[in-house]
């Protein structure tokens, strides 16, 4: 009983929380969506695309009476393809996305939500499909949204471990996963060579805090993880900084080489950042690459 | 006691607590502040980096010097360092202390006090028995003194509750008791003399040298003090005088002038020449500013001797002015008093009241402004107070016009005479030059006085001698005549602009002063009675309650008499007479201390004794703690010295919110109830509002209410008049004050007003209130007078000093304060309306303050929640409500803006609106 209403509350604090945030990342999406994208060539779908001279072979069905009738010859109507595609989204919710430092307004966990519904929410209104790892059901429609938007706070109340998943995937489809990408390398490797093992395209977004690029700390200080990683003490950390931002830089080089390796794109983003700033190039990365 | 140079040390064992220092110096080092914690989530990428710096870190040097310097002065002030340490005594015998506790010892007690304080220190230290005596006379005789030679702590109890004494020192009674005192044996006198001699000083040091070894000690000659003497009236302010010893070089003292209550009044240099005894300088001061200085003294220098204390005789003459029953009631800014305290106040204390009230604490000039006869007593109480010296000014007016009485220094002509006007073919007149006898001499006639009306004076034989100032035609226009000591004077104008401008200028004012003059002073008329003392000064020139053992001086002595124990200098008398007794009048020259006798030493009181750093060390050690505390924290980073935006808004946000909690219950006026006097004020008074008076008959209320709802939902529509919702009022209870209007539905039911109500009634209208009474009768109907037909209303009226009632006149502007009005209808239509008849030309200015009328308003202007008339009007037709609203637009815009439309500016539109 008492389980049941702390689930209830829960619930409804979630669903309490997520209109603002599905209302921002409508309004994210409005402005980076120019419309509904076709495949812009012939294809199944409802769009028209061109009338074509009838050709034997044809079905006598796709013979456009209208047209044929105006003309001496007789013409099939074709129409674009627009295939509906399903892109899987995932958020890393480890404990070090709930940072905030004092150089940022947002934490890096509700950048990286924000992010993700905004993309659904585009991805949703140009007819395709979405799912999210760890849940098996598939969204689609502009209503979905809502429903789609409960089902992703409840995965990022779940939480996980910052890797990427290994979850089985249809073939040739795609990802975006969302998330710091500060653990260890090698498990960031393992994950992405799974996917792209299984022809999997992925896009991987780096949602960083400007603290964590440039340590703006001076003196002594104790730093403290997230993830019970320890703690560790540094005497002069404005001595530290260039060797923190190589080693920042290296391993997002390393990153970047990973997602190259994969046929993956690399985009960081950082939270003193607009959320625009970096859903466009993410749809845009999205919208170009058709039919892969 | 250790010492090392010019300085020594009380504790000195405790200066080897600064061997534990280096220990301290290596404890701070190894002990770096606690870092800043920090929570991170690229912690993985920070491990293991390379630290560049391997140096452990440390704390600052700077701030381990800091707290290494607060060690060692906790160390060092702990340890009782003495600068200038040194014992000034030389035998072993007893110590004989004379101490001069005169008014001249207080300018440097300090250092007298410091150095008794050592004395006795090392009497202490050496084990040395000590007696104290001091010079200064005593109420009473000095039992105990000299006393037995005892412990040095049993003298410093006395020498703590020394202090100077506002008097001058006896060295020849000490003298006396010297001589009967047998010193024992090896004695050591010290005498810390006041370097002025008073004849016996000489004979005091002779006797005192053949006890055993001398030291006299003496104040520094920079340090000798100075005696302030009786400052003296001068035309320009007050010539101060001081005092001081007359081989003293060039010096400039500063002298200060202050108010009873402390108030810097004037702060002056006064220069002294090298050998010059007596300096003076002129503190000059406006009248106004002179008669509130209370005190002179010399800046820097506490001392009875450096004060003196002024009272009535150097201060400004008390004028009374008669306030008089007859004095107009509704125009307190026009009425003769007013003018005559604007003209009087700045130089000379103005009291008003009645005559016989006046003269009971007599002033030194009293004005009568216009007044009818003067009753047959007062007649001789003032007779006889002219003739013990009093100045009677009285004015003329339209009263004294119509038949005075005796109390004036001419006879009188009935009627006088009006110049000028729009009927009179003369000018109006101007003033001719004072003649050369008159008290006004020398004072320039202004071309812009001129007279209108005045009174004239039948002529005689001693007409020109009497007369003071006269007009450019001759006639006299101010006549005095000698009355005993003192004078009577008549201003054959008014006091107030009515039959000339005189009094709106500044001859007036000049005249008055040159008036007052004439007086005698107001002190020095208590009499013999004796003056007791009031406020006393001690040594140090405070004020404070008599002490015991003083005694009054009688007044007839009080110029003679001499400052002493039993009467010390300060303030005698009752505390509105006041009589100031100072110091300076009981010293004569100031004359330096004899030659000493051979063998004494010669020591000066100076600044350099010794000298505890303890509590220096131990304060500047806290500082520095504290300063050290704050650096810590920063470093920590506890202590942001930028306050985040967030925390300031947060900050705001509570203010904001706090105050709005304490202003809600303010705003909702309407859940409070009117018995609250505070909140009932503020509601009426946040909004301008209509009133009704509460007849207690529900029905008139409601109709009142709602009426005057009616009323300010037309003067909403059509007037630039917002008005809050009306309030109801208890005639007997409300504060009126706050209402321009009051409607007042009057009902059959008699008129019972208590005289209270009525005074408050009567303070409402004469305060610029109006009241519009409804009898609600239909203009009284049967009856022939419009107030006749409620009961008690005559009578009610005639208390409130009205003018008559007339009905209103057609050019009456209540006729056309908004609307052009030619009737004034309410729910009826048949009475007449009555206001206060307006006065004689001159008196255009009124405002009724009564509206007096029977048309039953409120119910024509009564409207119900939606907005419809509550009541049928009679005879009847929409323009008669119409008309109704009209009259109480007119009402509250006669009511807010007087006589505003009357102006004859607006005529001219009048008219042509009139189509004429």
């Amino acid at each position: 009983m008492a389980d049941h209403r702390a689930l209830q509350y829960r619930a409804e604090h979630l669903a309490g929380a997520f209109p603002p945030i599905l209302v921002a990342a409508q309004r994210v999406a409005a402005t980076v969506l120019q419309g509904v994208h076709g495949r812009r060539r012939v294809g199944m779908g409802e769009t028209f695309w061109q009338f074509r001279p009838y050709e034997p072979g044809d079905p006598v069905q796709r013979i456009d009476w209208r047209q044929s009738a105006k003309r001496e010859r007789a013409f099939i109507r074709q129409t674009e393809w627009e295939a509906a595609q399903t892109v899987w989204l995932w958020r890393d919710s480890s404990r070090s996305m709930d940072y905030r430092s004092h150089l940022s307004q947002t934490e890096k966990g509700e950048r990286a939500t924000l992010l993700a519904l905004a993309l659904c929410a585009l991805l949703l209104r140009g007819g395709e499909h979405v799912a999210f790892a760890g849940d098996p059901r598939k969204f689609t429609g502009r209503n979905a949204l809502e429903r789609a938007a409960a089902a992703f706070a409840r995965i990022v109340e779940r939480g996980n471990d910052g890797v990427p998943p290994q979850i089985p995937l249809p073939r040739h489809a795609r990802i975006v996963l969302i998330g710091d990408f500060l653990a260890p390398l090698k498990e960031t490797e393992r994950a992405v060579r799974a996917l792209a093992a299984r022809g999997v395209t992925g896009h991987l977004l780096q949602v960083l805090d400007p603290a964590e690029e440039s340590l703006p700390f001076q003196g002594r200080t104790l730093f403290e993880g997230l993830e019970n990683d320890g703690a560790l003490l540094v005497r002069r950390t404005e001595n530290l900084r260039a060797a923190y931002a190589a080693r920042m830089r290296t391993h997002r080089d390393a990153l970047a080489a990973l997602a190259r390796a994969a046929g993956w794109t690399l985009a960081a983003h950082h939270t003193d950042h607009p959320a625009e700033a970096a859903l466009l190039p993410l749809y845009v990365a999205l919208a170009e690459r058709p039919g892969i | 006691m250790w010492s090392l140079g010019p300085l020594a040390f009380g504790a000195p064992w405790l200066l080897a607590a600064l061997i534990a220092l280096p220990a301290l110096w290596w404890l701070l080092r190894a002990t770096p502040p606690a870092p800043r914690r920090v929570r991170f989530p690229a912690l993985r990428l920070l491990m293991g980096l390379k630290q560049e710096d391997e140096t452990p870190a440390r704390t600052p040097w700077w701030l381990l010097l800091l707290r290494f310097t607060i060690a060692a002065l906790l160390i060092v002030g702990l340890a009782r360092p003495l600068l200038n340490p040194g014992s000034p005594l030389s035998g072993t015998g007893p110590l004989l202390l004379i101490v001069d506790d005169g008014w001249a010892a207080a300018r440097d007690w300090t250092a007298r006090s410091r150095a008794l304080d050592m004395l006795l220190d090392h009497a202490e230290q050496e084990n040395r028995k000590v007696a104290l005596v001091t010079t200064a006379p005593h109420v009473g005789a000095n039992p105990a003194d000299p006393q037995p030679f005892t412990d040095a702590v049993t003298i410093r109890q006395r020498v703590k509750a020394l202090a100077p004494e506002p008097w001058p020192v006896d060295r020849r009674a000490v003298l006396e008791r010297l001589e009967k005192m047998t010193p024992p044996d090896g004695v050591e006198t010290w005498w810390l003399a006041d370097s002025f001699d008073d004849g016996n000083a000489a004979a005091l040091a002779e006797r005192l040298a053949r006890f055993g070894p001398l030291t006299v000690a003496e104040d520094s000659p920079a340090r000798r003090p100075r005696l302030m003497l009786a400052p003296s009236v001068d035309a320009g302010g007050l010539m101060v005088r001081v005092r001081r010893f007359a081989t003293d070089g060039e010096e400039t003292i500063m002298v200060r002038g202050t108010a009873a209550d402390g108030r810097l009044l004037t702060r002056e240099p006064l220069r002294f020449e090298p050998d010059q005894a007596d300096g003076s300088k002129l503190l000059a001061l406006p009248p106004e500013v002179r008669n509130q200085v209370e005190r002179i003294e010399i800046e820097g220098e506490a001392s009875a001797g450096a004060t003196a204390l002024l009272d009535e005789r150097w201060r400004r003459r008390v004028v009374g002015v008669a306030a008089l029953r007859s004095e107009g009631r509704s125009m307190p800014l026009l009425g003769e008093a007013y003018y005559l305290e604007k003209a009087l106040a700045p130089y000379s204390e103005v009291r008003v009241g009645p005559i016989d009230a006046l003269l009971a604490q007599p002033p030194s000039m009293l004005i009568m402004p216009d007044s009818g006869a003067v009753p047959e007593n007062e007649v001789r109480a003032l007779e006889n107070w002219m003739k013990a010296g009093g100045v009677l000014v009285r004015f003329a007016g339209a009263h004294l016009a119509q038949g005075g009485d005796e109390l004036v220094p001419v006879a009188l002509r009935r009627g006088g005479r009006a110049l000028g006007g729009a009927m009179s073919w003369a000018q109006p007149a101007r003033l001719a030059p004072f003649p050369e006898t008159s008290p006004f001499t020398g004072l320039t006639v202004p071309a812009d006085v001129t007279v209108d009306r005045q009174v004239l004076a039948q002529p005689g034989p001693d007409l020109e001698g009497k007369t003071w100032a006269r007009l450019a035609d001759g006639t006299p226009l101010v006549t005095g005549e000698r009355r005993g000591n003192g004078w009577l004077v008549l201003f054959h104008v008014t006091a107030n602009p009515d039959w000339s401008n005189l009094a709106i200028s500044g001859l007036f004012v000049e005249m008055l002063q040159r008036l007052v003059a004439l007086g005698a002073g107001s002190a020095g008329e208590e009499g013999a009675g004796a003056l007791p003392p009031l406020t006393l000064l001690d040594g140090f020139g405070r004020l404070g309650p008599p002490r015991p053992g003083t005694r009054p001086i009688p007044g007839r002595d009080f110029l003679q008499a001499r400052v002493s124990p039993e009467t010390p200098p300060g303030l005698y008398g009752t505390a509105s007479a006041r009589r100031a007794l100072n110091l300076a009048g009981s010293v004569g020259e100031l004359s330096l201390l004899p030659a000493l006798p051979a063998g004494a030493a010669h020591h000066l009181l100076a600044e350099d004794g010794e000298v505890d750093l303890q509590p220096w060390l131990l304060t500047l050690a806290l500082v520095l703690a504290i300063v050290d505390a704050l650096v810590s924290l920063t470093l920590r980073g506890y202590l942001a010295f930028r306050v985040p935006s967030s925390m300031r808004r947060a900050a705001i946000l509570i203010l904001l919110g706090g105050s709005a909690v304490f202003t809600l219950p303010m705003g909702q006026g309407s859940a409070q109830s009117l018995s609250d006097p505070t909140a009932a004020a503020l509601r009426a008074t946040s909004q301008m509002r209509l009133a009704y008076v509460r007849t207690g008959n529900a029905e008139v209320d409601y109709t009142s209410r709602t009426g005057l709802q009616g009323l300010r939902k037309a003067l909403q529509d059509r007037t630039s008049v917002e008005l809050g919702d009306s309030l109801e009022v208890d005639i007997a209870r409300d504060e009126l004050a706050f209402f321009p209007i009051l409607y007042w539905p009057l009902g059959r039911a008699p008129l019972t007003l208590t005289p209270d109500t009525i005074s408050r009634v009567y303070a409402y209208i004469r305060n610029g209130g109006m009241i519009l009474f409804d009898t609600q009768n239909q203009g009284g109907i049967g009856a022939s007078t419009p107030d006749a037909s409620v009961p008690g209303l005559q009578r009610f009226l005639s208390r409130l000093n009205l003018a008559p009632l007339v009905p209103i006149p057609a050019d009456h502007v209540l006729a056309r304060s908004f609307y052009l009005l030619s009737e004034f209808p309410g729910r009826w239509n048949a009475g007449t309306v009555y206001v206060e008849a307006k006065g004689d030309g001159k008196d255009d200015e009124a405002v009724s303050s009564i509206i007096l009328g029977g048309n039953d308003w409120a119910a024509a202007w009564a409207v119900g929640d939606q907005g419809q008339p509550l009541f049928p009007v009679v005879p009847g037709g929409e323009r008669q409500r119409e008309m109704a609203y009209r009259f109480g637009v007119n009402v509250v815009m006669y009511a807010l803006t007087g006589n505003y439309k009357s102006d004859q500016v607006h005529l001219r539109f009048i008219l042509e609106r009139l189509g004429q």
